[in-house]
């Protein structure tokens, strides 16, 4: 489904719940809001695949991370918004200090200090 | 929590789906109106944003398997190709169903009968408090007076005996320690019971003055007896069963403070018991109550005018006792109480036993009282269960073999299915899912079959004595079907998971190709099977060998040679309960006689004081001299007995008009006495004495007749003497019993007959009428349904079992295709491949006997108590046994032999 942009990174497995919990850190979002904020602020280069948002999302609130309800968007349409529950930033927490440790380790393979 | 979560998301399915899918809807919008943003023609953009979305049913799914109940939806879809896999082999499957639901339903409705008639208690408040009395004696005894239904032999050889004498009755009641209280009951057999000139015969009973109090009864209507009501003089007063008072005064409210008659006295009705109160004996069922001392009114006329003396007579017993216990104490600690005191009292009064074999006094906790039955339907139902048991376990078998062979059938099927990506535990799960499946439905069925299965029991069992009073309340107890439907489900389940774990453990390629089949690797399936097969057919020959020492027992004693005509119409008559006196009551009962044997198409008309079979069991010792004096029974009859009743008269003459009051004492022997008493010397001639009634009457023997059965249908033929009825030696005439011998069917002369007691005297009912043979069915029901059960019992074990060959030596055949083939193209003849095949079924079948036979020869000690005439390992029984399962293996054979002999040999061997 690639639209041509020849600078895409394939999303690293696991990695997206991540990405979506922070996304909602800041407040709730619609499901194409999440998808649209992840590739914009990413610059583009991640781009998350519908068919993986989706079922990402529904997994995430049956495990409690998220919640979801119905409200009306900026255009008045019914949608479906989800936040950030309280378990659900604490998972975020760990979860990004672990992929902090994870990238320095990398970072410190591929460019070890001289 | 998350799982409180999924299973309310579990509730709102269709919802969730609705949302999910205006949630993509919304998705898809904001997408194309983006896109519309960035430039593109609006349905341009609709496009592009379904081509980004990609396959929606597929995002679908995707978001539908994070809600977590994927579980219940492979269940549903396993549920659904199990029910498709059901239709897809209807054979198989409904054979399979119909064996698990026989064995299932006929369980359970064996178990809840038990449960029902083996655990009730009495319908009284606290029937857990309530103990019977008994006393122990460690030898056996015959002793007349104490043969009666709550005694019995004990299985150590001794005597468990019921009834107590009135002091003895009174000693107990005295210590209060232990009981609240002791109370006590009698039956009165039947009673001459009559309301404004309507006359009944009905059962009563002699009852303490606290047996209601004490057991807890309350009155539907009146009051029921105080201990004032049972003392020697006062009023005579009755209480009466819900049923009779509704039948005879329309109520029971009606019927208290009404006056009726007793054999002909007196007495007030003061009360009715409640519904569902059947007494405290479940075998005599009394429709009248009086108090215990009324039977110095009603006895007293008896025989031996003992109603008085024997509330003094230590060594006479006659009382039932009951008590209640006190709460917190146990019926051991209240035989450890009242012990000693008994012990004391029978070392003081006994006079009838050694010191050494005296009676020690037993406290049973009864649950209730219903030893009486328990006792009755014990044994018969633990045997119908255990064959039920042995049913249930051919049908698992059967089940579990069908099982395999089918597994082993799908190979290919589930290669196929491994090799284009499916889990292994997936598939067990499947297969599981289809065996419960079929569990599940032969449980379901088998309820239905329960149900109906009480139904047909309560009817075969109980319809020999209709009198048990709560038959029609038996229903399928939940209890037991649970546990039955467990045990199918568990059925299910280990036979459905050894075959799944086989079949799902294959190597894929030879079985796509098809020739796994003819690899002897297959074999341990095919050892599975046979020792299946081999176990299901020697349960199977235990059942035919119990079924066939039934039909004999029942054929034997439908052929007993019962030494009289067993089509004669009998009949009782009591005139003298109906108030009559001597000498009226002999011209009465003569009167009947003659108007009898005028009725057109009678061939003959007597009267005896009881039937030969039935009710009459008098013995007492008879004194020749000169000669020995020994025990005998005895039979008042009337004139033309021999010759009504087709006895044939060996030697001298019958008793005749002429053997009337007055004229010498005459009496005819049976061909048992004249042996016992005289061996081989003529006794014609010769003179008896009966010490008891009447010592001083000097009897003549004046005839022999030849031997009949007496009493007891299958007791040998007892010593027996005749005497004339009309010459009252054995006491003043009471009841009698009229037999009448016809051309045409016995019932058609009942309206005539009827017609005549009823002219000659209203207040007099028939009690009992029936032909003899009538009153034989009766006595062998039991028998009669043991054949028949049993002989169902057998042809369902021998169906399952050759279901089980059959589909053993077909999926044989099937497997050896090809050998069979090459055989056949070298020039095996057919009839050489039949045989083949049926030696390999005559081969388990005979297997299966070997290790049944000694197993039967074990196991039918259980029924020996229920034969007649035949013995427990009797040979030609099992011999037939043996050939009918022999018979029927060769036709359940015959089907996969033939189809192996039309195989033809080009196409078995492009087969694979």
């Amino acid at each position: 489904m690639s639209r041509g942009r020849p600078s895409r990174v394939e999303l690293l497995h696991g990695t997206l719940d991540l990405l979506i919990l922070r996304t909602l850190r800041p407040g709730p979002r619609h499901g194409h809001d999440i998808g649209k904020h992840i590739r914009r602020t990413s610059e583009d280069l991640l781009q998350v695949e519908t068919g993986s948002l989706y079922p990402a999302l529904h997994r995430l609130e049956a495990q409690g991370w998220i919640s979801a309800e119905w409200a009306l968007s900026e255009k008045g349409k019914r949608a479906r918004y989800y936040r950030l529950t309280a378990a659900g930033r604490r998972q975020l927490e760990s979860e990004q200090s672990r992929w902090r440790a994870f990238a320095r380790a990398i970072a410190l393979i591929l460019s070890p200090a001289e | 929590m998350t799982f409180l979560r999924k299973l309310l998301w579990l509730l709102r399915r269709r919802q969730k789906d609705a949302e999910l899918q205006e949630e993509l809807r919304f998705h898809l919008d904001e997408d194309a109106a983006d896109r519309v943003a960035d430039g593109l023609p609006p349905d341009e953009a609709q496009h592009a944003a379904r081509r980004a979305l990609g396959s929606l049913t597929l995002v679908q799914e995707d978001t539908r398997a994070a809600w977590g109940w994927t579980l219940v939806e492979q269940l549903a879809q396993d549920v659904r190709y199990g029910v498709r896999m059901l239709g897809a082999n209807k054979t198989f499957s409904a054979l399979a169903i119909l064996s698990l639901a026989l064995g299932i339903g006929a369980n359970t409705a064996i178990f809840s009968f038990m449960d029902a008639l083996l655990l009730r208690s009495l319908p009284v408040p606290d029937p857990q408090s309530l103990v019977t009395l008994a006393w122990h004696t460690k030898k056996p005894e015959m002793h007349g007076s104490n043969r009666h239904e709550d005694s019995y032999d004990d299985p150590d050889g001794g005597f468990v005996g019921g009834i107590f004498a009135y002091p003895a009755f009174e000693l107990l009641q005295r210590d209060a320690s232990v009981f609240t209280s002791v109370f006590g009951y009698q039956g009165a057999g039947d009673l001459h019971f009559a309301v404004n000139g309507r006359a009944e015969i009905t059962s009563g009973e002699y009852v303490s003055g606290n047996y209601f109090t004490g057991l807890g009864v309350s009155p539907a209507a009146g009051r029921l007896f105080t201990p004032d009501d049972d003392r020697a003089g006062a009023p005579a007063v009755a209480v009466i069963g819900y049923a009779l008072g509704q039948a005879r005064f329309g109520s029971a409210a009606n019927a208290a403070g009404k006056s009726i008659l007793l054999d002909n006295i007196p007495f007030t009705v003061v009360g009715v018991t409640p519904p569902e109160f059947f007494g405290a004996d479940p075998n005599a069922l009394p429709n009248v109550y009086v108090p215990m001392h009324a039977s110095l009114l009603l006895q007293a006329g008896d025989r031996y005018g003992r109603a008085a003396a024997r509330y003094a007579d230590p060594n006479f017993d006659w009382i039932v006792p009951m008590a209640r216990l006190r709460p917190g104490v146990t019926a051991a600690q209240a035989q450890a109480a009242l012990a000693p005191v008994f012990a004391a009292w029978k070392a003081a009064t006994d006079t009838k036993r050694p010191k050494a074999d005296l009676p020690t006094l037993v406290v049973r906790g009864s649950a209730g009282g219903l030893d009486g039955l328990r006792r009755t339907y014990e044994k018969p139902l633990y045997l119908l269960l255990g064959l039920v048991g042995l049913i249930l376990a051919i049908a698992c078998a059967n089940i579990a073999n069908l099982l395999l062979a089918r597994a082993s059938g799908r190979t290919r099927e589930m290669a196929v299915r491994l090799s284009i990506g499916a889990g292994r535990l997936r598939l067990i799960r499947q297969l599981l899912t289809e065996s419960l499946l079929l569990a599940g439905i032969g449980g379901a069925l088998g309820v239905a079959f329960a149900v109906w299965g009480i139904r047909v029991l309560t009817l075969l069992l109980l319809d020999g004595r209709g009198d048990v009073p709560f038959a029609p309340e038996i229903g399928v107890n939940w209890r037991v079907l649970a546990g039955v439907g467990v045990l199918s489900l568990l059925t299910g389940a280990a036979f459905g998971l050894v075959p799944a774990l086989h079949s799902t453990r294959v190597d894929l390629t030879p079985a796509l190709r098809g020739v796994d089949r003819r690899q002897s690797t297959r074999a341990r399936g095919v050892n599975t099977s046979r020792a299946l097969v081999v176990s299901e057919v020697a349960l199977t020959l235990l059942i035919l060998v119990a079924a066939g020492l039934f039909l004999r027992t029942l054929s034997n004693l439908e052929s007993i040679e019962l030494g009289f005509n067993r089509k004669v119409l009998t009949f009782e008559l009591n005139a003298r309960q109906a108030g009559q006196r001597d000498p009226g009551i002999l011209a009465f009962y003569d009167r009947v006689l003659v108007e009898l044997a005028a009725i057109p198409g009678v061939e003959g008309a007597t009267l005896s004081d009881s039937p030969l079979l039935g009710a009459g069991w008098s013995a007492t010792t008879v004194a020749a001299s000169p000669g020995p004096s020994k025990g005998s029974h005895v039979l008042t009859v009337g004139p033309r007995f021999f010759e009504t009743m087709q006895i044939p008269l060996l030697r001298g003459r019958a008793i005749e008009a002429r053997d009337r009051a007055g004229a010498p004492y005459a009496a005819v022997v049976n061909d048992a006495f004249a042996r016992t008493f005289f061996g081989s010397a003529d006794p014609v001639g010769r003179h008896v004495r009966l010490p008891r009634p009447c010592p001083t009457c000097d009897i003549e023997i004046v005839g022999v007749a030849a031997n009949t059965r007496y009493g007891r249908l299958r007791e040998a033929p007892p010593p027996t003497i005749f005497l004339s009825y009309a010459q009252a030696i054995w006491g003043p005439v009471g009841e009698v019993t009229y037999a009448i011998r016809t051309a045409g069917g016995p019932l058609e002369t009942e309206r005539a007959v009827r017609d005549i007691v009823e002219r000659a005297d209203p207040t007099v009912p028939i009690a009992r009428m029936k032909t003899q043979q009538a009153l034989i069915d009766g006595m062998i029901n039991q028998q009669v349904t043991f054949a028949r059960l049993c002989s169902a019992f057998a042809l369902l074990a021998l169906a399952i079992a050759c279901v089980g060959l059959y589909g053993t030596v077909s999926y044989g055949v099937a497997r050896r295709t090809a050998e069979i083939g090459i055989r056949m193209a070298l020039g095996a003849r057919r009839a050489a491949v039949v045989w083949m095949v049926q030696r390999e079924v005559l081969m388990l079948a005979a297997i299966g006997v070997a290790i049944s036979v000694p197993a039967a020869q074990a196991a039918s000690k259980i029924v020996e108590s229920f034969l007649f005439g035949t013995q427990r390992n009797d040979p030609s029984t099992v011999a037939t046994a043996a050939l009918t399962l022999a018979a029927a293996a060769v036709a359940a054979g015959y089907l996969p032999a033939r189809h192996a002999s039309r195989i033809d040999p080009m196409a078995a061997l492009r087969h694979d």
